[in-house]
């Protein structure tokens, strides 16, 4: 792979259409057609081909290792009445095992629960009571369907995550392109050192740090990402400003701490290709920095960062639940966590697959954004 | 600030008074709201006062209820005008029949409040936690342990305790204005629990304490129902086990979810002929979507009050509202119901705010940040280290403070029934318990883990309590590393070349304490560990998931535990739940197997001997005793083997709990008692709570 892109760059450096550097939109528009003429359709077929075993193999890890540990969602539901001050009998505990299937293997457990969501027959009862064929089970935890319990939080946190992932690019590859064409100065200092501390503190502990400071500023600790009174009334455009004042913490908590990846990792792309000879060919042949900077060096250092959206995309799904706990932010990580103290397996079942789908999802379209950033990406192997 | 606030809490503490809690008041054969305590004839006579700090100082006058003019919240009002609902006296019972809330669960009048929009709590989540901030039950206790006819007008039995007959109030309506009436109580007995679709068929409050039968339940008139025992049944077995949360249910609302299929056969309620797909699908049409009837039955029958959309007799039902109608939302909200029955002295409609909004946070700090902001008006459960911090912040709150019925602080109790003999064998001997009872300094636990707040002490009744005995109190108190060295000798034990004590045989004894996750072990067991090794007791600490941690204890896989999950004890064997005074079930730690052999009539378990049987032996006296003196004798027996014994070791005394609240809140009662029995936070009375002007 590396040797192919190695000759990708030397062509690239030796066509003279490119270091012309002249782009218009017409051409940018041909890039486009040319791009999805490619085998882009075989190359999705092929990718959500591989998406069912990637999903099976993730819903039997996440299936039985959350029944790895000592008891299940009854032993639990019994402790937490317990503590409420409820007599639970053994015979109780049984009769819920056995309502809930408990009782059954593991293994029969997971097929019946994997074979209802992915099918569930027209002549059973769910189907009948609910008109559907994809039965998510019931969640303990929450006492309600599953995918009524996950769409709660979905849009919330695919928006969270969305907006997040945006402030993330929008403030990094500034950054990066700034401190990678002033080396050494002040500003590649302060961005570095920035960098290295948000990196290096836990999104938890600035979290509540932020806390604490907007409570002795402000009076109020801005915690959660809704009013009481957006709860009741919805978000709107008269209490929007509040909302963008709530989003201000998680921002700077799980923004800063990709941001500074991100940083990093353009800042030295772009070095490497500030110095690449056809870099030097434009100079000498009087293409103003900005342009080459901009269309050439950047194109190619932004790279890897693109190809790395679904890492980041996971990171921000599952990696934010210990910040969205400290800041009591609704989203699904804190679901996830819920549901996964309580054993309640299907809920953590669905919503681990809900993510693990959504970041299949943003891989693809990192891979379709880097192919239409770099015309040198294909999709089928081999050589051109 | 720090001493300042401690004397504070002290003081507090001291006030706590737990008297008088085991006798019931029910002396005579009937009972009203007229004559408990918690509903005196008198009631504050300055009507509409408002303080920035509540205090009821009124004179007591007396209050006839035929002379009340009815008002209520401007919110209804308006309903009203509208005509989208009855005037207040339509909506009220009968005169006679008006419940007048004049005092506080401690006896104290309660001021007279305003209308308000919305209190703000903070909120959990947990399945009780809606029952106890706005829901009744028939028969309420108050902060003494004595009880009162509360959603009933009035009860009484029969000389034999056969026949208990209930009286509702006439012309009080459900939330939705429907009557409620002795055909609510009938359909509940016949159509939902002696059916066992509300899951519930093992709890014993309507059944007969000889044969296990069902009572038969009479409907007198539209007011009147009886409960008919074959045998006696006692107060302690039919009110204190019973309590009444449930015992009703709007027969309008269910009568179309009921399944053929668990049909009883009654003289009151004809076979639905419902299939159970049926059942499901209109309840499903409800907003109930649950997959099974038992479902269905647990979530909607049982836990009644976290159904939204089903009528109540509560004074807050759960608002209709998408998004934030479930415990589970982040905002849930009770709202008034418009319906309710009880009135204040003055005539006002209860209760006074609109909504209740529960803010569920994901952590007690975060909630400790919203009360500093004043985003929410009550905090309930701070602990201790906390409070200090928070009074230097927020200036307008004020501690209130409720004794825990527990017996000590930081309890250590041992598995009795544990598979390993030469354990058993040595926990059964006192003279163990005795040796890592004395071996710890409690001064000094006393002031490393609570900075002196929490006096040394033993597993035993607080002072003031009933059963309080000073010598329990300091039973094995002592600081005497030397004397506890020749007890542990005493029982058989050799020193080791490690310095600890091994078996007789030569094999190591580690006591090996079990406790679960916040349970308070982590705090004190690095203080009391260096304690043990110094008298030659290796001990180990593993926190656990709490219900791995029962999982455990249920299966017997266990030596010794620090902060059970059920403590020995509690308010008093008449005026509690009596599980953790007995051996008689799978439940608390410091009898082990002993009370699931008594659960399981001998199937599983261990069968109990000695003074674990003698407790069993006293404590079926107990239940067959109709005479009151002779029941305290046999209370006080029990007591006295628990003295004896102290199966369970406590370092420190009872800690309590301290609740912050803005101190524009009214009618907040302090010195209240958390207990199981009281339902926690319910002894509050969130309806008569109101905000100062």
């Amino acid at each position: 792979m590396e040797e192919n892109a190695n000759k990708i760059d030397d062509m690239h450096e030796n066509d003279p259409k490119e270091t012309n550097g002249k782009s218009t939109p017409s051409r940018i528009f041909g890039q486009v057609r040319e791009f999805f003429k490619k085998d882009l359709v075989s190359y999705i077929t092929k990718r959500i081909l591989m998406f069912i075993p990637t999903l099976f193999l993730i819903s039997v890890l996440v299936f039985f290792v959350i029944q790895l540990p000592p008891g299940d969602y009854v032993s639990s539901e019994i402790a937490r009445l317990t503590t409420e001050g409820e007599l639970v009998t053994q015979a109780d505990a049984d009769a819920l095992r056995e309502q809930y299937g408990l009782d059954q293997p593991v293994i029969v457990q997971y097929f019946k629960w994997i074979g209802d969501i992915i099918w569930t027959p027209t002549d059973s009862q769910y189907y009948r009571l609910n008109h559907s064929h994809h039965n998510w089970k019931y969640s303990f935890k929450f006492s309600k369907n599953v995918w009524d319990v996950i769409n709660e939080r979905l849009a919330t946190t695919v928006i969270f995550t969305a907006v997040i992932m945006l402030f993330q690019y929008l403030v990094s590859i500034p950054i990066a392109i700034y401190s990678s064409t002033h080396q050494y100065s002040v500003g590649d200092y302060t961005a570095s050192v920035i960098g290295f501390l948000g990196t290096a503190i836990p999104n938890f502990c600035l979290a509540i740090i932020l806390m604490y400071l907007s409570y002795k500023w402000t009076g109020n600790s801005n915690t959660g990402l809704f009013t009481p009174e957006m709860k009741v009334n919805g978000v709107h455009l008269y209490n929007f400003g509040e909302l963008c004042k709530r989003m201000i913490i998680p921002l700077i908590v799980l923004g800063t701490s990709g941001t500074c990846g991100i940083i990093r990792s353009v800042r030295a792309q772009m070095l490497d290709e500030v110095g690449r000879q056809y870099t030097l060919t434009a100079r000498a042949k009087g293409v103003s920095e900005r342009k080459i900077i901009m269309k050439y060096c950047f194109r190619a250092a932004i790279n890897p960062t693109v190809s790395g959206l679904g890492g980041i995309l996971s990171s921000l799904f599952s990696g934010s639940t210990v910040t969205a706990i400290v800041l009591d932010l609704e989203l699904q990580g804190p679901q996830l966590f819920e549901a996964l103290k309580a054993q309640d397996m299907y809920l953590a079942g669905a919503i681990v697959m809900v993510q693990a789908v959504l970041v299949v999802i943003g891989i693809l379209f990192s891979d379709i954004a880097l192919a239409l950033l770099d015309p040198r990406i294909r999709y089928s192997g081999g050589g051109r | 600030m720090k001493k300042k606030l401690m004397a504070l809490l002290l003081a507090g503490v001291m006030v706590v008074s737990l008297a008088a809690c085991g006798g019931s008041s029910t002396n005579t054969n009937t009972n009203t709201n007229d004559t408990p305590k918690n509903t005196p004839t008198t009631a504050p006579a300055e009507t509409g006062e408002t303080k920035s700090t509540p205090e009821p100082t009124a004179t007591p006058t007396p209050v006839p209820v035929e002379k009340l003019s009815f008002s209520e919240s401007p919110e209804l009002e308006q309903l009203v005008k509208e005509g989208k609902l009855p005037s207040v006296e339509n909506r009220l019972p009968n005169k006679d029949d008006i419940y007048v809330e004049q005092v506080d669960a401690t006896g104290k009048n309660l001021s007279i409040g305003n209308y308000d929009d919305t209190l703000n709590l903070s909120f959990g989540g947990g399945s009780w936690e809606i029952y106890r901030l706005g829901f009744d039950r028939m028969i309420a206790f108050n902060a003494d342990g004595t009880y009162y006819a509360n959603v009933l007008k009035s009860y009484e039995h029969n000389a034999d305790y056969t026949v208990w007959t209930f009286h509702l109030r006439e012309g009080m309506k459900w939330s939705d204005g429907e009557d409620f009436d002795a055909d609510d109580i009938t359909f509940w007995y016949y159509m939902m629990h002696v059916t066992n679709f509300d899951t519930k068929a093992s709890w014993t409050a309507l059944k007969d304490e000889v044969t296990g039968n069902f009572a038969v339940l009479k409907k007198v008139d539209k007011y009147t129902v009886t409960w008919t025992f074959e045998n006696p049944k006692l107060e302690s077995a039919f009110i204190t086990n019973g309590d009444f949360k449930w015992c009703w249910a709007p027969e309008h609302y269910w009568h179309d979810m009921i399944p053929a299929s668990m049909y009883v056969q009654n003289e009151y309620w004809e076979n639905t002929g419902l299939s159970d797909e049926q059942v499901l699908a209109n309840a499903k049409a409800k907003g109930l979507d649950y997959s099974t009837l038992k479902d269905l039955g647990k979530q909607a029958a049982y836990y009644y009050w976290n159904v939204s959309g089903m009528p109540t007799i509560a004074a807050f039902m759960l608002t209709t509202k998408e998004g934030n109608n479930s415990r589970n939302s982040s905002l849930c909200i009770l709202e008034r119901n418009p319906y309710y029955w009880k009135v204040d002295a003055a005539g006002n409609q209860l209760p006074y705010f609109d909504n209740l909004y529960l803010n569920k946070y994901g952590d007690v700090s975060i909630s400790q940040l919203h009360f500093r902001s004043g985003d929410i008006d009550i905090l309930g459960s701070v602990a201790m280290e906390d409070i200090a911090s928070i009074l230097a912040d927020v200036k307008d709150c004020k501690v209130y403070t409720w004794a825990g019925s527990s017996w000590g602080s930081y309890q250590v109790t041992f598995n009795y029934t544990i598979n390993d003999t030469k354990y058993a064998e040595l926990f059964a001997n006192s003279a163990f318990r005795q040796a890592l009872s004395i071996c710890v300094d409690r001064e000094n636990v006393s002031e490393v883990v609570s900075n002196g707040f929490l006096l040394p002490g033993q597993a035993a009744p607080a002072e003031g309590g009933f059963g309080y005995d000073e010598e329990w109190a300091k039973k094995w108190t002592e600081y005497d590393v030397a004397a506890a060295k020749k007890l542990l000798e005493s029982c058989g034990l050799v020193m080791g070349k490690d310095n600890y004590y091994d078996f007789a045989d030569g094999t190591d004894l580690s006591v090996d304490f079990l406790a679960y996750n916040d349970n308070g072990a982590d705090t004190i067991y690095p203080v009391i560990q260096k304690y043990f090794d110094a008298a030659g007791i290796k001990t180990t600490l593993k926190s656990l998931e709490v219900s791995t941690y029962d999982q455990l204890i249920d299966n017997n896989d266990w030596v010794a535990c620090i902060g059970p999950h059920t403590s020995v004890g509690g308010v008093s064997l008449s005026a509690d739940r009596q599980e953790p005074f007995v051996p008689i079930a799978q439940l608390c730690e410091w009898y082990g197997e002993y009370g699931t052999y008594y659960q399981t009539s001998g199937e599983r378990g261990v069968k109990p001997t000695g003074d674990m049987a003698k407790l069993v032996e006293l404590f079926e006296q107990w239940k067959a005793e109709t005479d009151r003196d002779k029941r305290e004798a046999l209370e006080l027996q029990i007591y006295e083997l628990h003295k004896k014994n102290l199966w369970t070791i406590a370092y420190l005394t009872s800690a309590g709990s301290y609740d912050l609240v803005n101190e524009k809140i009214g009618n907040y009662a302090n010195n209240l008692v958390s207990s199981d029995l009281f339902q926690y936070a319910q002894i509050v009375h969130y309806f008569t709570l109101y905000r100062a002007k």
